[in-house]
């Protein structure tokens, strides 16, 4: 049986920014709680522009680092 | 890189590929014009059941069924269901089944009665890039040699390789790193050391290589609706060369010793 081509989706939490970051990183806050606060960058989306401390946004997690994510939209 | 491994698993995922290949077997007989799809589905469930094994697809994220039977335009991930085969179909049976923890995986197109000469062509290369990706199973070469000489080979007739589905190493699970896709320049990707088992498995497109994936979240068909063919083996690399992991060990028995 083929495997689809390419990485497996990564997976997404919910979030609140807590606190900007320099180089468009910011602190969020997982809504999940166990895993708590990681490190994100945004993606590219325009509408992730001037995030505030308190945004709810999804997080995209990194599998090779629990403490670093990507905000790939606001919530 | 994937996981090595030892002789003695190797063993266990031959008996594994064994049991498919024998099941592929008696599907290919079975595939007679009027019969289901979801009939060739219960003739491989029983076969893999009676000799002590396990399907491996039943329950893999969901899928329904213990066979994947694509037909004509469907190039992989066909769910058996009610539709009847006819005269002059050709139909891609794909099986995997589990022994002792370990996976073995592999699949053919075979014709259903009297195909037309288009097809059997397109069968003939297709089963040919998988020898031809085979042959390059030599410590050393690398997994882009394996889908250069798969592309080189099925673009040399005109035909085109599916890009959105890849092979895979396996194992202890279906699907293992790395991926093995059919097509891109040779001497990259990861490297072939002894002990990696890879699933192969060349899917051709008589006409252009796009797919799209039905509403049922697996069938996946030609977008064009051209006539599509697959074949799959699970093989070991060995320091000797490749080993189809479903044949009987085919280098010499002093070799083995050193294995």
């Amino acid at each position: 049986m083929p495997e689809a081509a390419g990485r497996p989706p990564e997976e997404e939490a919910d979030a609140t920014v807590r606190e900007a970051l320099p180089n468009a990183l910011y602190r969020v806050e997982l809504a999940s709680g166990s895993k708590g606060v990681v490190v994100a960058h945004v993606a590219g989306d325009s509408s992730l522009l001037r995030l505030r401390p308190g945004d709810p946004v999804v997080v995209e997690l990194a599998a090779y680092d629990a403490g670093r994510g990507r905000i790939v939209r606001r919530r | 890189m994937s996981i090595q491994k030892s002789w003695s698993e190797l063993l266990t995922m031959a008996r594994a590929c064994r049991i498919v290949v024998e099941t592929l077997d008696l599907l290919e007989a079975a595939a007679q014009p009027g019969v289901t799809t979801k009939e060739l589905d219960r003739v491989a469930r029983e076969a893999i059941e009676k000799a002590g094994a396990r399907p491996a697809f039943l329950g893999y994220r969901d899928y329904p069924a213990t066979l994947c039977i694509s037909v004509n335009e469907e190039i992989v991930h066909g769910i058996p269901g009610p539709k009847k085969l006819q005269d002059g179909d050709i139909v891609g049976l794909d099986l995997g089944c589990i022994v002792d923890g370990f996976y073995g995986d592999a699949a053919r197109t075979v014709a259903v009665g009297r195909a037309s000469a288009e097809a059997e062509r397109l069968m003939k290369v297709t089963r040919e890039a998988l020898f031809a990706g085979i042959e390059m199973c030599h410590p050393g070469k690398r997994v882009g040699d394996i889908g250069h000489a798969v592309q080189v080979h099925a673009e040399s007739f005109g035909y085109s390789v599916v890009k959105d589905f890849v092979g895979h190493g396996i194992g202890t699970s279906l699907h293992e790193e790395p991926q093995v896709p059919n097509y891109g320049p040779a001497g990259r990707r990861e490297r072939l050391v002894p002990g990696m088992c890879l699933a192969i498995e060349p899917m051709v497109n008589v006409g252009r290589p796009e797919v799209e994936v039905l509403a049922d979240g697996w069938t996946a068909v030609t977008r064009d609706g051209s006539l599509s063919a697959h074949f799959e083996l699970s093989v070991a690399v060995t320091e000797f060369g490749p080993w189809i992991l479903s044949d009987p060990y085919p280098y010499a028995r002093e070799e083995v010793a050193n294995a």
